[in-house]
C-alpha cells in the first residue's frame, strides 16, 4: 500500500490495490481519470480503463452493461454528476437489477467543493440515494478511510456508493483501522451528558468541539456514521441507547442525510431528543475552511449547538 | 428455418403479442408488431443463445431499448423455450407476473438488461460490447431502439462510447417507424435522417426494409464482416406491422383490440395456434 493524501488519492490507490488480484475491476471514466487522481491506475491497467468522455449518464449506463457481464466497474466523478444528472441510470440500471457497480462521488458537501461554488459542491447525494432501494451508502470521514471504503465497497455484491471529498480532508484515521460494516466507530468518550455524531470530513470539527465542551465541564461522546441506511443498525442503536440526547454533524442537506437516518432510527426505536446540524440552504464559493465555518460547522457553533440543546 | 417459415412464425409472435395484450388489456401492440420480423431473426436465426442456460457467458445478448415493444420479446423468449412449456396466459402487467410492463431482467429469463426507460439501450449495450472485448469473448449485443428514442441525449452519449471504443461486436437496429407517442417523428422534431446522423458519429450504417427478413438476415451478416465501428441497421418499418387495422395508425401506440378486433387479428394472423 502507497502513501496517499486526502480521498481521491485514497481512492485511486484502493483501485490500484484492489486491481492487483482481481482483474474485474475496471475504471468508467465520464473525463473523471485526472479529477480521480487515477492516471496511474490508467496506465497499469490501460485496458480496465473505459473512458466515455464527458457523459455521466453514458458512464452510469456503460458501467450497467458492463456488470451485467459479470465484471466490476466503477465510475468516479463529481458526486452530483452521478446522483442528479445520473440519477435515473444509477436507480434503472444498477439498482434495480441489483448489479455490481461501485460510484466514488467526489467533492461532496460544502468543504468538497471549495472555491468552486454551488455548481461543485454537492450537499443533496445522500438524500436523493438513501430513497432508492439495493444501495450500500458509505460516508467514510478522511483519506484513510475513504482507502478502506472502496476496497470494502468492491468486496460488496450489489450497488455501492462511497462519499469522498476534494482531497483537502485532515486525517483522522490511523491508517491500520479498517471501514467499520457496524456503522458507527465511537472514538472520544468523555462523558454522557451528550453523543455528538460526525459523517463525514467535518470530523476533526467536531473532535475539537468535544474537547471544548469538556475544558467547560460539558462531557460528550463522539462517534463516526459511516454507513447510513444500512441492513444491520444494530450497533448503532446500542450505542444510541446510552444517550438522552445526540447532535448530528454533517456536511450534506440536514434532510436526507446522516441526521436524519438517526432521527428515524430514533424514533422507530427509543425517541429522544436530536438535533441535526447541517446545510439547510445552498452554500457559494469561497476557501473550504471560511465558509465550512460560515456555514454552520465551526467548533465554536457545534458547541454553542450541544449547549443550547442541553438547556 | 428458412425465410417462409420465419415469415410465417413472425406473424405468429406478433398474433401472441396481440394476445397478451388483449387478455391483459393493455400494452403497446404498435411497437410490437413493428419489430416482429426482426426479433424473429434475432431469437430463431442469427442470436447464439441457449434457451436451457439464459445466464451462458458466451451467448449474444439483446437490450431491447424500446422496452414497451415487449410483448413481441415476451412471444420471442416464449416460443423459443424459455420458460419451458409455451406460456399461453401471460398476465402481462398483472401483480406478481414475470412479464412486467417494461423488461425486467431479474424477473424474467432471456431478458439480458431492464429496460424501458427511453435511450439507454445503446450505452447499456455498448457496455456490454465493452465487457465482451475485454474478456475475450466473441458474442455478440444487440439492440434495438426506436426513432422516436434517438430524441434522448443519452442515445448519443452511447453511440458516441460505442464509436470512439470501436464496437464492432455491436449490432444497432433502428425501428424506422416514424412515429412516437404523441404523434410523427417529423411534426414532433422535424428531421428523421437516421442514417445520416449515425454516419456523423462513425458508424457503419444500412438501410433495408425492416420487414424483409433476407434483408433482415444479410444485413446482420454484413454488419458482422465490419471492423473496428460499430453497425447500425436502419429498418424502415410500419408500426402495427400485420394488422390490418394497426398498420400505420398511431393510435395503436397503446391500446387494447376490442373483441371483435381480436378475431380479424386471429384472422389475419393465421390463428394463434
Amino acid at each position: 500500500m502507497a502513501n496517499f493524501k486526502g480521498t481521491r488519492e485514497a481512492f485511486a490507490q484502493a483501485m490500484i490495490d484492489a486491481a492487483e488480484k482481481d482483474n474485474s475491476i475496471m475504471f468508467i471514466s465520464p473525463d473523471s481519470l485526472k479529477a480521480m487522481r487515477a492516471t496511474k491506475f490508467a496506465e497499469l491497467y490501460p485496458d480496465a480503463y473505459i473512458e466515455v468522455g464527458i457523459a455521466e449518464q453514458g458512464a452510469v449506463d456503460t458501467a450497467a452493461g458492463i456488470a451485467a457481464c459479470g465484471l466490476k466497474p466503477v465510475v468516479g466523478t463529481y458526486a452530483g454528476f452521478l446522483t442528479m444528472r445520473a440519477c435515473e441510470q444509477m436507480r434503472t440500471f444498477v439498482a434495480y437489477p441489483n448489479l455490481n457497480v461501485t460510484f466514488v462521488g467526489i467533492n461532496s458537501g460544502l468543504l468538497g467543493g471549495e472555491r468552486e461554488g454551488v455548481t461543485h459542491q454537492f450537499y443533496e447525494d445522500l438524500g436523493i440515494l438513501s430513497n432508492i432501494p439495493n444501495f450500500t451508502i458509505f460516508t467514510p470521514a478522511d483519506a484513510a478511510q475513504t482507502y478502506h471504503a472502496v476496497r470494502a465497497a468492491l468486496a460488496l455484491d450489489g450497488p455501492v456508493y462511497v462519499r469522498a471529498g476534494s482531497g483537502r480532508e485532515n486525517d483522522i484515521f490511523d491508517l491500520a483501522t479498517p471501514f467499520s460494516m457496524e456503522g458507527i466507530t465511537v472514538l472520544k468518550e468523555y462523558g454522557k451528558d451528550m453523543l455528538l455524531l460526525s459523517s463525514g470530513f467535518v470530523l476533526d470539527r467536531v473532535l475539537k468541539a468535544a474537547k471544548d465542551l469538556e475544558a467547560e465541564g460539558i462531557h460528550v461522546t463522539v462517534a463516526d456514521i459511516n454507513i447510513l441506511y444500512g441492513k444491520n443498525p444494530q450497533k448503532i442503536l446500542e450505542v444510541i441507547s446510552g444517550f438522552e440526547q445526540i447532535v448530528t454533524v454533517e456536511d450534506h442537506n440536514v434532510n436526507g442525510g446522516m441526521g436524519a437516518y438517526i432521527s428515524k432510527l430514533v424514533c422507530e426505536n427509543e425517541p429522544k431528543k436530536v438535533t441535526r446540524i447541517g446545510l439547510t440552504s445552498f452554500g457559494e464559493s469561497g476557501p473550504a475552511k471560511e465558509l465550512a465555518d460560515y456555514y454552520g460547522f465551526s467548533p465554536e457553533n457545534i458547541s454553542n449547538v450541544v449547549r443550547g440543546s442541553l438547556k | 428455418m428458412n425465410t417462409a417459415e420465419l415469415k410465417q412464425l413472425a406473424n405468429h409472435l406478433r398474433m401472441v403479442a396481440v394476445d397478451m395484450v388483449y387478455k391483459g388489456k393493455d400494452g403497446h401492440p404498435g411497437p410490437a408488431l413493428s419489430i416482429a420480423d426482426i426479433m424473429t431473426v434475432l431469437y430463431f436465426d442469427k442470436m447464439r443463445i441457449d434457451p436451457e442456460n439464459p445466464d451462458w457467458e458466451d451467448r449474444d445478448r439483446l437490450v431491447l431499448s424500446k422496452g414497451h415493444a415487449c410483448p413481441i420479446y415476451y412471444a420471442a423468449l416464449s416460443e423459443r423455450g424459455y420458460f419451458g412449456e409455451k406460456v399461453t396466459d401471460f398476465k402481462l402487467r398483472a401483480l406478481k407476473s414475470r412479464f412486467q410492463g417494461h423488461p425486467v431482467m431479474n424477473k424474467t429469463k432471456g431478458v439480458d438488461m431492464t429496460s424501458g426507460s427511453l435511450g439507454n439501450g445503446i450505452a447499456i449495450a455498448s457496455g456490454m460490447a465493452i465487457a465482451g472485448k475485454y474478456k475475450k469473448k466473441d458474442y455478440y449485443v444487440y439492440s434495438i431502439v426506436g426513432d422516436g428514442e434517438l430524441q434522448e441525449g443519452i442515445c448519443w452519449e452511447g453511440i458516441n462510447t460505442a464509436a470512439a471504443h470501436k464496437l464492432d461486436n455491436l449490432i444497432v437496429f433502428v425501428d424506422k417507424n416514424g412515429w412516437q407517442s404523441g404523434g410523427s417523428v417529423e411534426d414532433t422534431i422535424g428531421t428523421n435522417n437516421v442514417r445520416e446522423r449515425f454516419e456523423a458519429f462513425n458508424w457503419h450504417t444500412q438501410e433495408i426494409d425492416g420487414h424483409d427478413i433476407d434483408a433482415v438476415k444479410q444485413a446482420i451478416d454484413e454488419a458482422k464482416k465490419v471492423t473496428n465501428k460499430p453497425s447500425v441497421i436502419v429498418c424502415n418499418c410500419v408500426k402495427g406491422k400485420g394488422l390490418s387495422f394497426m398498420e400505420d395508425d398511431n393510435a395503436w401506440h397503446k391500446g387494447v383490440p376490442s373483441d371483435e378486433q381480436y378475431q380479424m387479428a386471429l384472422k389475419e394472423l393465421g390463428g394463434i395456434q
